[in-house]
């Protein structure tokens, strides 16, 4: 012990092999007066706080703080970016949507608060430290293993080296040491300084080649680390292409295909209105539909209208013009203003029709006062189709697929949509006509106009333009012709029919006239006795 | 060396009025120290250099895989229109749960005063780390674009000018996996100081003291230094405990909050973190069975510690096979169609053989560990926790692609099938989580020696009451 005199003392530490030992010299190093004094144990030793007289610390008020500085951020965080600098709109919840925001401000909050245990704990201890006196006793190394040592320094105002000495050798140790300075050297080897050096460096690099190209120009091309991210393998128009035989990117049309807006049809038979009598009477509205159908047309325009037209059909016929985009097979070389006129094709007439054909059908009694654009038109009186089976055959096919889920297979205006509307009893359902009433007829509602109403609409029923071909609509036309007259033919009608037959039709139509009547009688019979009898029994 | 003992003590008999040892042969502190040091010390044995070798070889393959889906793009996997989820987001679910055993063990059953925990807490800690690491892999390179997978942090950007959006489920993932990564290995580092300083003191050469001295920062066992390190690791049991449980239930929102049937059930959270505790004490079973053999530590991790674990299986399996039920009595009690359609489908569909893969895995198997026999036979346990990995692997297979793959809309439905990239990135995780804990076994404490010193110091202290 006297040897190391010289150097500068620190303390005295003295070994013991158990707790017991331990925990009863502390309590007399304790009682002798001794405030700086520690014990060092292989494991957290339960009771020698009280031993030694350690004060509690201060660790958890650092990890409340850090815990809830975590919430505070996390909430500040999510208010700032979700409801403040950047509001989503999700789902039409409120943008400050508290219950959202918890997930991240308990996580955020346990990470501040494990942080602060954490980074607290060894900021309160001086760690990390890698120079300690009391490493320099050899001994020292069994601290972590199995030996325990009681420590007082030197900094202890009662310290007196002598009597430390004496008294932690009355306890129950066999050795006790003079902790003095450590004389090794402080200095950090050098590999771990070249090592340090030499990964501080490397990671520097790629920043600085970074910084270099944010600054500098280059006239080397671009380097595309994922080539076919920056240029699409797909073909552009009129680029070579080696997947088919000829050659070419851009494949022409399937033959038979017709082009929305190339269709090289009449305009009576596109439109259902006879032309050449519009131009008469409206020249401008006959103009319009024949640049509608017609995008190559190069007369005279009157754009304001038109573009009023435009608008009104737009939000008119929005679903049909969709609809239409879908199905249509523009050309590669056809120009752009065709294809964006492509898409007002579809709704054909309605431009200046569609409002008044609401105001006219539903409100007949305003129609009468001023005619509406629906009765003035002149439409075609028939069908332009050439009728035969087949024709009938199509109509009712495409009737069965689109026009009867409203008005009913027979046409009565009973659909699946209408029956289901009554049951709900949805406010804003209009009844669907029914096809078999006087107004419908030939005479009064021309082959022509109906075309009209099922490509643009009318009321509720949108414009059935986009999704049925034209010739399929005349199709319609012809097939809802033939249901008016199954359901509503007389028999002077038909001229070519012999007198036998004819007497027959007229029986059979007189047998269930009768018949219906005769049902019809016992059912309101049968009802009144019902109701005779319930009202006897009431009154009894 | 002297642990060579026989372990004559079976301490998982219960004595009335007795507590049973969690140390068994006449141990010291010093007998802890060498027996767990030596296992870092000594040379490499055979079966861990060719495990090593192994796994190492896996975690390249998978590293080759990630380069492979990086280059191509993410079609190489089996995800296809409607299962966009496909392995990626099973593994990671599955990972994710593997590691909630280790901060459980740590965290909670330290909050009870479960002292059994000590000898295994380290290593299933280990385990924890390692398995969000594997877990936290899978999304990286699910987003696609992996090199962009920084857009998830809230970060001010001048490319995107805006922020992630803090009210969708998957955030909330971004924000509690690595909290929770965060925390656990704080929590673990935290608690390996002491023993990493046993490490310094016992290291003969320079640069291994250098390194183990960097790494203990000067731990020097001041009573003072433990009381606040013991303050700090109860406040960081504390929080993570609540942390434990709010992992996997923020994981399961993402299943939760969205309204694919299936998944838009409200029971997730809850069976999620049985699941998941489930799953990580059948891995650290796994993973300890066979390690306390090889690294000579049946003295420490005594047959007491495997049958507890055993009853905890038990107890979390049930809770798992009941949420199984819950889920069909809902899905028929609610009478939503497509609820209804998509536990029939689970159970009776297309993947009936993934469906009922599960159950016998996770609700029959565990259900052996009512014999004490069992619970106690170490091949037999890891024969069932291996039944139960695979179960709970089967089980996120069936949460994620039955619902995906029959959804609303039938003319969407699709068959998944993964791809060879699916199944070497899934092998590969293996190797990679196996890569870690054999390094971590080689370099690290694999036991906390300070605790179970304390451990065996209260034995003492019980031995010898009223004498000191």
């Amino acid at each position: 012990m006297s040897e190391n005199n010289e150097k500068k003392v620190h303390g005295v530490v003295a070994e013991y092999t158990s707790v017991d030992t331990l925990l009863s010299a502390c309590r007399r190093v304790r009682d002798a007066g001794y405030v700086k004094t520690d014990a060092f144990t292989p494991f957290p030793v339960h009771g020698i706080d009280k031993a030694l007289g350690i004060k509690p610390t201060v660790l958890p008020w650092i990890v409340l703080g850090a815990g809830l500085t975590g919430t505070a951020t996390a909430l500040v965080m999510q208010i700032w970016m979700n409801t403040i600098d950047y509001p989503y709109i999700i789902s039409g919840k409120p943008f400050l949507s508290l219950p959202a925001f918890m997930p991240v401000a308990f996580e955020l909050t346990v990470l501040f608060a494990s942080f602060g245990a954490f980074f607290g704990m060894w900021a309160l201890n001086g760690l990390p430290k890698f120079s300690n006196p009391v490493f320099t006793d050899p001994r020292f190394d069994r601290v972590t293993d199995d030996r325990f040592f009681l420590y007082v320094d030197s900094k202890d105002d009662q310290f007196d080296q002598g009597g430390v000495e004496k008294l932690l050798g009355d306890t129950e140790t066999d050795y006790v040491q003079t902790v003095v300075d450590d004389d090794s050297s402080d200095k950090v080897p050098k590999p771990f300084f070249m090592m340090w050096g030499l990964v501080v460096g490397l990671s520097v690099i790629p920043l600085l080649i970074v910084l270099k190209m944010r600054v500098s120009n280059s006239s080397q091309p671009r380097f595309h680390v994922f080539y076919d991210m920056d240029f699409s393998p797909a073909k552009d128009a009129q680029q070579y292409s080696t997947l088919f035989r000829d050659g070419r990117a851009m494949r022409p049309d399937v033959p038979g295909t017709v082009a929305r807006g190339e269709e090289q049809a009449d305009l009576n038979y596109m439109t259902g209105i006879n032309m050449e009598a519009l131009t008469a009477i409206d020249r401008p509205r006959a103009e319009r539909l024949v640049r509608r159908f017609n995008p190559y047309f190069q007369g005279e325009t009157d754009s304001a209208e038109d573009a009023k037209a435009d608008v009104a059909e737009d939000a008119g016929q929005g679903d049909a013009s969709g609809q239409g985009d879908a199905d249509q097979k523009t050309q590669g070389s056809e120009p752009e203003s065709a294809a964006a006129a492509a898409g007002d094709d579809t709704s054909e007439t309605t431009g200046s029709e569609s409002t008044d054909t609401d105001g006219g059908a539903s409100q007949p009694a305003v129609a009468e006062e001023k005619p509406s654009v629906m009765d003035t038109t002149p439409w075609l009186d028939s069908n332009p189709l050439v009728l035969n089976e087949k024709v009938l055959a199509d109509g009712r096919r495409n009737f069965g697929i689109y026009c009867s889920v409203c008005h009913g297979m027979n046409g009565s205006g009973n659909g699946l949509v209408n029956v289901r509307a009554q049951k709900i009893i949805s406010p804003d359902w209009i009844q669907p006509s029914s096809l078999h009433q006087e107004t419908l007829y030939a005479d009064k509602y021309p082959d022509g106009k109906l075309f009209s109403t099922i490509s643009n609409g009318i009321r509720k029923m949108p414009g059935y333009s986009g999704q049925i071909k034209t010739r399929d609509r005349w199709a319609i036309v012809a097939y809802v012709r033939a249901l008016q007259l199954s359901q509503n033919a007389s028999i002077e009608q038909f001229k070519d029919i012999d007198e036998s037959e004819r007497a027959k039709v007229l029986k059979e139509q007189a047998d269930t006239k009768k018949a219906l009547k005769e049902k019809a009688d016992a059912e309101a019979k049968a009802a009144k006795e019902k109701a005779d009898a319930e009202a006897a029994k009431a009154s009894t | 060396m002297s642990l060579a003992i026989p372990n004559g003590l079976d301490n998982s008999v219960e004595q009335p009025g007795e507590r049973a040892p969690l140390v068994l042969g006449d141990t010291t502190y010093h007998d802890i120290t060498e027996a767990v040091c030596q296992v870092a010390e000594r040379k490499p044995s055979t079966s861990w250099v060719i495990g090593f070798l192994i796994s190492f070889a896996l975690l390249q393959w998978l590293g080759i895989c990630i380069l492979y889906l990086i280059y191509t793009g993410v079609g190489v996997w089996g995800n296809r229109s409607p299962v966009f989820w496909g392995w990626p987001i099973v593994n990671f679910v599955f990972w994710v749960g593997i590691g909630h055993a280790g901060t459980l063990i740590s965290a909670i059953l330290f909050l009870f005063r479960q002292e059994w925990r000590t000898s295994i807490n380290r290593a299933a800690e280990a385990m924890t780390i390692f398995a969000v690491v594997c877990a936290g892999t899978f999304p990286g390179i699910h987003v696609g674009r992996a090199w962009l997978a920084f857009w998830l942090a809230p970060y001010p950007s001048l490319n995107l000018w805006m922020w992630p959006q803090f009210r969708s489920p998957l955030l909330w993932d971004v924000f509690a996996v690595s909290t929770y990564g965060t925390v656990s290995l704080l929590f673990w580092y935290m608690g390996m100081v002491p023993d990493l300083a046993t490490f310094r003191d016992r290291s003969v050469n320079k640069w291994r003291r250098m390194a183990y001295g960097l790494l203990s920062l000067g731990w020097s066992g001041s009573s003072r230094h433990w009381m606040r390190y013991e303050k700090a690791y109860a406040l960081l049991a504390a929080f993570a405990a609540p942390l434990v449980l709010s992992v996997h239930t923020i994981v399961s929102f993402d299943f939760a909050v969205s309204q694919v049937p299936g998944w838009h059930t409200t029971i997730f959270p809850p069976y999620f973190v049985a699941g998941a505790i489930f799953s990580g004490f059948a891995m650290v079973l796994t993973l300890m069975i066979p390690a306390r053999k090889m690294l000579g530590l049946e003295n420490l991790i005594t047959i007491r510690h495997l049958d507890n674990m055993c009853k905890i299986i038990l107890a979390t399996g049930s809770i798992v096979g009941l949420a199984y039920g819950t889920e069909f009595f809902i899905a028929w009690y609610g009478q939503v169609q497509e609820e209804k359609f998509a536990f029939t489908n689970r159970a009776f569909g297309p993947y009936w053989w993934a469906y009922w893969t599960m159950v016998t895995c996770n609700v029959i198997s565990p259900q052996l560990f009512w014999f004490k026999k069992l619970r106690t036979t170490p091949w037999m346990i890891v024969a069932v926790c291996i039944f139960v990995n695979i179960g709970m692997w089967f089980e996120r297979f069936v949460i994620v692609v039955t619902s995906l793959s029959r959804d609303y809309l039938p003319s969407a439905w699709a068959y998944f099938s993964p791809t060879w990239v699916d199944w070497s990135m899934l092998i590969g995780s293996f190797g990679l989580f196996f890569t870690l804990f054999l390094l971590f076994c080689r370099l690290m404490p694999v036991i906390n020696m300070a605790e179970t010193k304390s451990t065996l110091a209260k034995q003492y202290h019980v031995a010898n009451d009223g004498d000191h």
